[in-house]
């Protein structure tokens, strides 16, 4: 098995499937790039077991079919330090030993025997539909970090994902605040749902650029596969049942306060330096057209309080939230505008964005208060 | 008559007394079979050492607890010296105490060997201070492997007389209308408050147990002792006014379970930790708190108990996690081969499970 390949192409298709590659593998072979080499197509896999992501390219002067594992560390630092050379990799299909030769210099690799490498899942009789990059970046992008860290409820640390003749819907919530983004413009005949583990959907995230090109998916009971351009990644899907997330979505707020996003943003941010450290608490004090944000750290004797104009229907009320959630949620929406939904102080509030320009787009996101002090 | 609807009101509270049998030579017999059966003594074995504790082969030589350890060889020259280890007669203790925690929050512990507890209205158990008493003298057998004497009455005063009455391993109930009779023959030495000093104060004043008591008059009692002198006429007719003091606050809430044989399998091993479970999250819903750190004890077949904890962000309120994450610490921490005689959990870091300011309230995501 030989070949030649330009080192920066290969190095740019390494780079990105390496996400992947898990520092602490069960398998030692899993710390190298699967080669696969089918007449003048290469194909690169890295693989942590649960998920698997491949990349498939060109190279020339391609001198018999095989497959090899290549340590994957000591292959990218190599090929970080060349210019854009051609490199010729010829593996030894005894011992798998690898020979990377480039310019003046030569590299030898031990290889490993590539059927040993763990195969990849294999979606038979899946479902499928298709989702443009950027929107689907989005969407990941939006929904992710409200996803739980916590192992003892697993299908929570994951983006849940629906989709039906309806729309598409991605939901995530560590149950202290919870996001919703669905389309209407995605739909499938046939309703289906799973659940998208967090790791890899940060790896896709990190690769799909922020252009138009068409993502295939396809799911079935156990994995799912994402298509695009060279790429495919197949992750296996967090096995259990969804929480009901629509049930805890209050219907009917009758406070609503509406601000613009950037100055709220900033005022929140500014004040949070000025909170609890371990509750973040900033207090939202309404009454007529003006909200009151107001922090305060007793253990440090320090304050802030910061007035904002806002419009805002409804009975006045105090509130308590987290301002890192608070950040969180305002720094990923892309309004000029919010409007906050709120009943009670010890009830959920809702943020949604306003005017958005995308108007297949219907973001929520929900965040539980804290409970404020006795007056 | 005032004093006397107080004498019914407090006559009508139930307290225990449990004082350790020989508590600190007990362990040392219970862990080392080889001193088990003989006189023993823990400290006393230095040059100018005391006894600290004296087992009950060696009281019957004499040998008392204060004893320096010479005249104890001379009393008994076969006595066994062991070095104490306070830290673990402290582990233990502990161990007796959550045993005591579970029957009543007032429980008032003296030293490490003793304690007073007002089971008057009881967190668990018959409705009754001499079956209580029973079930936890019991009980403490089951999981330390000790003997406790325990005396009931009306009163600490009494509870404490009683539970010398048939020590070891007894118990006594002394009833209000029969406290005379013990009093009345109680050296002037052992009522409570009675040190050295005014002992001889009494002697002098020709009082040498509690029927001498009894006969003083109250002004002369107050002459000689001011304020004291009232609480020594008080009690000297079995009146003792005394709360059982609680100053603890809770810190842990727990549940444990002595199996009627050894468990070994992992099977039995998380079914009896379910069980456990199921009366943790019971005992946490009742006090309206969820911990955020969680202990799991190991106690094997031959005593050698080890805990292990494990903390985490937020407390825990699933019954079905609880023990997810109890029996994970469990087998990772198990020796496999040895027999498990008793199972325990217990979670501290409480924090309230109700509206407590600053508290991140949570979505009621159904199930989760």
């Amino acid at each position: 098995m030989k070949f030649i390949v330009s080192s920066n192409l290969l190095l740019k298709q390494l780079q990105s499937i390496s996400g992947v590659l898990s520092t602490n593998n069960a398998l030692p072979i899993l710390d190298n790039f699967l080669f696969e080499l089918r007449e003048n197509e290469l194909q690169v896999s890295a693989s942590d077991l649960e998920t698997t992501m491949t990349a498939r390219l060109t190279v020339d002067m391609a001198e018999d079919e095989g497959m090899v594992a290549i340590p994957a560390k000591l292959l990218l630092d190599t090929l970080k330090t060349f210019a854009d050379i051609p490199v010729t990799l010829d593996i030894d299909k005894e011992n798998f030993g690898v020979s990377l030769i480039a310019g003046e210099g030569k590299y030898r690799l031990a290889g490993q025997n590539g059927e040993e490498y763990p195969a990849t899942e294999q979606i038979e009789g899946g479902n499928g539909f298709k989702i443009e990059a950027d929107i689907l970046h989005n969407a990941i992008s939006k929904t992710i970090f409200a996803a739980s860290t916590d192992e003892l409820r697993p299908t929570m640390t994951g983006i849940f994902c629906e989709i039906n003749s309806e729309g598409l819907t991605f939901v995530a919530t560590d149950a202290h605040k919870l996001v919703r983004y669905r389309r209407k413009d995605i739909t499938t005949e046939e309703s289906a749902s799973f659940i998208l583990p967090k790791k890899p959907m940060n790896q896709l995230k990190n690769t799909l650029v922020a252009d138009d090109v068409p993502v295939e998916i396809e799911f079935n009971e156990k994995n799912a596969r994402f298509v695009f351009k060279n790429l495919t990644m197949t992750c296996r899907l967090i096995d259990g049942k969804y929480p009901n997330y629509m049930a805890v979505i209050p219907p009917e707020n009758p406070n609503k306060l509406t601000l613009d996003r950037s100055p709220f943003l900033n005022a929140i941010r500014r004040v949070s330096l000025f909170s609890n450290q371990t509750t973040y608490q900033v207090k939202f004090k309404i009454a007529g057209t003006e909200l009151l944000l107001k922090a305060e750290d007793q253990d440090y004797s320090s304050e802030a309080e910061e007035r904002l104009n806002c419009h805002f229907e409804g009975n006045d009320m105090q509130i308590g939230f987290n301002s890192k959630f608070m950040l969180e949620m305002l720094n990923s929406l892309e309004t000029d505008q919010v409007v906050m939904e709120m009943s009670e102080p010890n009830r959920a509030g809702l943020i949604l964005p306003l005017d958005s320009e995308d108007k297949d787009e219907d973001i929520l996101m929900l965040v539980m208060p804290v409970m404020l002090n006795q007056q | 008559m005032s004093s006397s609807i107080t004498h019914t009101i407090l006559s009508n509270r139930k307290i225990i007394h449990i004082d350790m049998d020989a508590f600190y030579a007990s362990v040392e017999q219970r862990d080392n079979k080889a001193y088990q059966g003989k006189p023993l003594a823990v400290g006393g074995g230095s040059q100018r050492g005391v006894v600290a504790a004296a087992s009950y082969e060696a009281r019957k030589f004499g040998v008392r607890s204060a004893m320096p350890g010479k005249q104890a060889l001379q009393k008994c020259p076969d006595l066994i010296f062991v070095k104490p280890r306070f830290t673990h007669y402290k582990n233990i203790s502990q161990q007796i105490r959550e045993i005591f925690l579970e029957y009543t929050h007032l429980m008032e512990p003296l030293s490490l060997d003793e304690a007073y507890l007002d089971v008057t209205r009881p967190l668990k158990g018959k409705n009754s201070a001499t079956l209580i008493a029973h079930e936890i003298r019991k009980r403490i057998f089951q999981e330390t492997g000790l003997t406790a004497s325990a005396g009931i009455s009306c009163n600490k005063f009494l509870a404490k007389i009683a539970s010398d009455i048939n020590k070891p391993n007894g118990y006594y109930v002394i009833r209000p209308e029969e406290a005379s009779v013990f009093i009345e023959k109680l050296p002037i030495g052992e009522f409570f408050g009675v040190g050295k000093v005014t002992a001889q104060k009494f002697q002098k004043l020709g009082i040498h147990n509690g029927m001498d008591l009894r006969n003083a008059s109250r002004a002369l009692l107050m002459k000689y002792f001011g304020k004291n002198g009232l609480f020594f006429y008080d009690i000297a007719r079995g009146i003792d006014r005394r709360k059982v003091e609680h100053d603890r606050v809770r810190k842990s809430v727990g549940a444990e379970n002595t199996f009627h044989k050894d468990l070994l399998s992992e099977a039995e091993l998380n079914k009896a930790m379910e069980e456990i479970c199921d009366t943790l999250y019971l005992r946490l819903h009742k006090a309206g708190v969820w911990g955020k750190t969680l202990t799991i004890k190991i106690k094997y077949h031959d005593f050698e108990q080890i805990t292990r904890s494990r903390s985490f962000s937020e407390g825990i309120h699933n019954r079905d996690s609880m023990w997810h994450l109890a029996c994970t610490m469990l087998h990772a921490n198990r020796h496999p081969g040895k027999p498990i005689r008793l199972l325990g959990i217990s979670f501290s870091q409480l924090e309230a499970a109700e509206n407590r300011p600053g508290r991140q309230l949570r979505l009621n995501l159904k199930n989760y």
